[in-house]
């Protein structure tokens, strides 16, 4: 394997402001202002409006030289003022990038100034809401990004000031908060399982429509739907909160728990039959409810379908990436498969990420000796697919050079995806997005190596040349 | 403290950047080239990726970013240029800064970073871009690229893209401030020679500049020029290796495409080298024509005049029968324009002419005073022009000026689709050529297949509301059911409260009536 310790080559992973983008964009009428140069709010809508095909207006303070060598104070304050005119938003979610950082800008004290300015109450009835979340893009990745812009989101309604004796009314809602970015077709497939399941819940953040929204008669400034605010601060209300992921820490479940007795469980985010039971089975626990048999049935067409494909998926080497808690619940689809998921990585760092996948691998596999790998690059993924061989890649789109190199097929699930349609449509949790996802691989295992259109063999088709030329040769006759 | 909404609902400080021509011939006061405006969605980018764009597409070379992971993932193959052979300049290459990289400086970082990467790709040049938080920090660029110049005997060349210093103009200049140090000085005794009259027995050469290669357009120009007996030493930047670069400086003549991010150097060559240039574009018949009118004239050389004619004559004659097949289909058609850069929205102008069709808005992210005067000549009355346009404004635009194309970038993309509105995209992510003759069969085309298409049709009606059948109809025959004008719309209104697009062509009664089964 080349040895590098100092560039990076293709990047398997994103800053942190773009984290929290799409945090932020799952929040009813919240607008997301970027403090830092013109550029990166650019750039983040570039890749977000490639990925789900919708318009994504993200802020930007725009500092330039002055701002930078003074202090970004004047303009951030411009920049809260011209999104409020603009766009009438109920919060701003205004997070930092490395330039805002580095010069020192004291995010949250501008914001105080600005709302004093500008008689901004803290009334989320009536006023703006403008939430400051510290993502340098030197710090961690986008994963982290997402996961403290919803610790921030959920402690800004949380922590009302004024209030900190009001009783706690308990409701029975149950609230929901994935550590990673899911598709839209994933968070309306978990809502349905909600509304269902828990009849009362609070999914944070609910892009489902935010980010795939239906062509309307109007275009509206900021897309309809998102958690509403009324929900988030009623979450340290509800009876439990329930953590989709188990790699990364899920902060603002924790802080539910920590700061306003809500119980947190955390499950593995419910891709593959396994994890997909044991977020049912959670469920189930804390609500006491039975699982509707809809689902069961589910269940029950997604053993048939691993059954009807098992042959082709026994042994089958593949390569998974992306981001730390997707790429565990996908590997441990794989195992249950009988796929050999002979490399596993993700482009974060992330501390747990090994131990996670080796217990996972040691439970449903023992014999398979992964190569787990942590915080790569797409250069250090291709050697290591080279010494690992795999027959077919699972990850977002920037492995596409990689599959292509090696002539194996590329099954696109994650982000980005770029080059392909149907991003945001793409489902893989529960067990109907596990039947999917095993579609999609099977297909193309088939796809691959042509199982069902093998070339008639030389000595067959020489055969069959001949045959013809001597029924020819009867009909002249 | 809502007042009287100009020709678009914006903010204050932005009204003077948006405009409409009056009459022919009138100075236009319109704003720009300015700062783009804090919380206003500027289109525009950075400095960073103005050099970006202008430089990536050199393809031998190894494109470093000094800063952290995002400024080089999100720029990662962005322009879709075209490579003839190696193509390093399509792998994305990142210092990756981390904090403590912030606290302690990164010039050790970034000088282990190019030997690892000289030492695993050979590159004949690499480029380092700095990034905001490098010219914050203070690394000094200039002499890690010196010594590590000298040490691995390449250029090591410094881009001085710091995000925050400037705009994306500014990037364009700070690429073309590499390039110059990629470009051999001629002897003095060749500078001299330099001028029009290149004797018949010697090939004349020229450079392309502000051409990327974008879906492998310059494929399509070069061939033109070659064949009136031109040599053509260098595209740049598409297409262009470092050493076809350095020879730049050969050239009899330079053609200048995208003035936005090229002028500056082609000024520079001339004052270096006694290269004079002239402005051409390759897009569209008239100005297709034009470039290589123009060329054989500055050469002087009648065979050569002959020569280009022949061509003109011949290409025309064989696109024409399709250009006059899609102009029936699509005269008449409303279009907008948003680009990067102005000598594209320029060129686009004559090329919706040619296809019949009239622009209504044009826009560009970077347009100086210069610009914005010519676009104003080489538009109808009524056409609105704006600068650095946010996309409220071009929603708004869009449906106040009744456009039925746009054509833009991604950014822009879904606001016309959004909109019901067909699209063309004449940025990075196009697939196939735009410029030469083929190229123009291609706009053509895809201008076509955009407008024609039966899904405006469909999005004209957005909602289904069958009435059901009164209950002593139903007996299994087949009704027709109109389709109403909306019950619901009130509540499609309260949804989307803080909307104030009402896109009155949207608005027409459903043509269609649904045949439902019951």
């Amino acid at each position: 394997m080349t040895k590098r310790n100092y560039a990076t080559v293709n990047p398997c992973v994103m800053c942190q402001p773009m984290g929290s983008a799409l945090a932020f964009k799952g929040i009813e009428n919240t607008m997301v202002l970027y403090h830092g140069s013109q550029g990166c709010s650019t750039y983040m809508r570039l890749l977000l409006a490639h990925h789900f095909r919708e318009p994504v207006d993200i802020a930007s303070s725009s500092l330039s030289e002055k701002g930078a060598v003074y202090g970004g104070r004047e303009n951030l304050k411009k920049g809260l003022r011209n999104v409020i005119n603009r766009y009438n938003p109920k919060v701003i979610g205004v997070a930092t990038t490395c330039l805002a950082e580095t010069i020192g800008d004291d995010v949250p004290a501008i914001i105080r100034e600005f709302k004093e300015e500008e008689g901004i109450g803290d009334d989320p009835e009536k006023d703006i809401i403008i939430i400051p979340v510290s993502t340098p893009s030197y710090g961690e990745s986008h994963v982290s990004g997402y996961i403290k812009a919803l610790d921030a989101v959920v402690r800004k309604f949380a922590e009302r000031p004024g209030e900190e004796s009001a009783v706690k009314v308990q409701n029975e809602k149950l609230n929901v908060i994935p550590v990673e970015s899911l598709s839209p077709a994933d968070v309306r497939e978990l809502k349905e399982i909600f509304e269902v399941m828990a009849g009362d819940y609070i999914f944070l953040p609910d892009i489902s429509e935010t980010f795939d929204a239906p062509l309307r008669e109007d275009l509206p400034k900021i897309s309809p739907g998102g958690t509403p605010l009324s929900e988030i601060a009623d979450m340290p209300n509800s009876q439990a909160s329930l953590g989709l992921g188990i790699v990364s820490r899920n902060l603002a479940v924790k802080y539910l728990e920590e700061s306003h007795d809500v119980p947190g469980y955390s499950v593995p985010i419910p891709v593959g039959l396994s994890n997909t039971d044991s977020f049912f089975t959670e469920m189930v626990k804390i609500l006491g409810c039975p699982i509707p048999v809809k689902y069961l049935k589910e269940r029950g067409r997604l053993l048939d379908a691993m059954v009807d494909v098992h042959k082709y998926l026994y042994g089958v080497k593949a390569a998974v990436y992306g981001d730390p808690d997707f790429v565990f619940s996908l590997t441990t689809f794989m195992l249950e498969l009988g796929m050999n998921p002979v490399l596993i990585a993700t482009g974060s760092k992330s501390k747990d990420f090994e131990a996670k996948i080796r217990q996972i691998v040691e439970k449903i596999n023992p014999e398979l000796e992964p190569v787990v790998l942590n915080g790569i690059d797409f250069d250090t993924l291709n050697d290591a697919v080279s010494q690992c061989n795999p027959e077919i890649l699972i990850g977002n789109s920037n492995g596409r050079y990689i599959a292509k190199s090696r002539d194996i097929p590329l099954v696109r699930v994650g982000l980005p995806i770029h080059d392909r349609v149907g991003a945001q449509r793409i489902l893989t949790v529960g067990y109907r997005g596990a039947m999917e996802l095993l579609d999609r691989i099977t297909n193309a295992i088939m796809e691959a190596t042509d199982t069902f259109t093998a070339p008639v063999p030389a000595e067959l088709a020489a055969y069959a040349e001949k045959r013809r030329e001597e029924e020819c040769a009867d009909e002249v006759r | 403290m809502k007042e009287k909404i100009g020709i678009v609902d914006t903010l204050e400080e932005r009204k003077p950047y948006i405009t409409r021509k009056q009459e022919k011939g009138q100075e236009i006061p319109l704003a720009c080239d300015n700062n783009s405006l804090a919380g206003a969605i500027s289109q525009r980018a950075c400095v960073y990726s103005g050099a970006r764009v202008v430089l990536n597409p050199v393809t031998d070379a190894v494109h470093l970013v000094h800063g952290p992971i995002g400024c080089a993932g999100y720029t990662w193959d962005i322009r879709g240029a075209k490579s003839s052979g190696i193509e390093t300049n399509r792998t994305s290459f990142s210092t990756d800064m981390k904090e403590l990289d912030v606290v302690f400086g990164g010039e050790k970082k970034l000088s282990s970073a190019i030997d690892e990467l000289v030492g695993l790709y050979h590159p004949p040049v690499v480029f380092v871009y700095s990034t905001c938080i490098v010219g914050i920090i203070g690394d000094d660029l200039e002499s890690v690229c010196k010594t590590a110049s000298q040490k691995h005997n390449i250029p090591v060349i410094p881009v001085k893209s710091e995000g925050f210093k400037g705009n994306k103009s500014d990037g364009y200049k700070a690429a073309c401030d590499a390039l110059k140090r990629l470009i051999k000085r001629p002897s003095e005794e060749d500078i001299k020679k330099k001028g029009p009259r290149v004797p018949e027995t010697i090939k004349p050469k020229i450079n392309i500049l502000g051409d990327f290669n974008v879906a492998g357009d310059v494929w399509l120009v070069k061939p033109l020029f070659e064949q009136m007996g031109i040599e053509v030493i260098v595209s740049l930047t598409g297409d262009s290796t470092t050493k076809a670069i350095s020879r730049a400086a050969e050239a009899d003549l330079n053609l200048v495409q995208c003035s936005g991010s090229m002028t500056y150097l082609a000024k520079w060559m001339q004052a270096e080298y006694g290269i004079p240039y002239l402005n051409a574009s390759f897009f569209g018949i008239e100005d297709i024509s034009l470039a290589l009118r123009r060329t054989a004239d500055y050469f002087g050389s009648e065979k050569m005049k002959e020569r280009a004619e022949q061509i003109l004559e011949a290409e025309i004659n064989r696109i024409m029968p399709e250009i006059s097949r899609v102009r029936e289909r699509v005269k008449g058609k409303k279009a907008a324009i948003y680009m990067g850069g102005p000598a594209k929205a320029l060129t686009l102008i004559k090329g919706f002419d040619e296809l019949g069709m009239e622009v209504v808005i044009i826009g560009t992210q970077t347009g100086k005073k210069e610009d914005y005067e010519q676009i104003s000549y080489s538009v109808r009355d009524g056409t609105v022009i704006v600068d650095d346009a946010n996309p409220l404004e071009l929603a708004e635009l869009l449906i106040r000026q009744k456009a039925d194309l746009m054509v833009a970038g991604v950014k822009e993309r879904f606001i016309a689709y959004k909109l019901g509105i067909a699209f063309c995209d004449f940025n990075h992510d196009r697939v196939v050529e735009f410029e030469g003759f083929d190229g123009f069969v291609n706009f053509a085309r895809e201008v076509d297949a955009s407008i024609s298409s039966p899904v405006w049709k469909a999005v004209r009606q957005r909602e289904l509301i069958p009435e059901a059948m009164e209950s002593e109809k139903k007996s299994g025959r087949i009704k027709k059911v109109a389709v109403e004008e909306r019950i619901s719309r009130e509540n499609c209104a309260k949804e989307c409260k803080g909307m104030l697009l009402k896109p009155e062509f949207l608005h027409q009664k459903s043509e269609a009536a649904v045949e439902s089964q019951v």
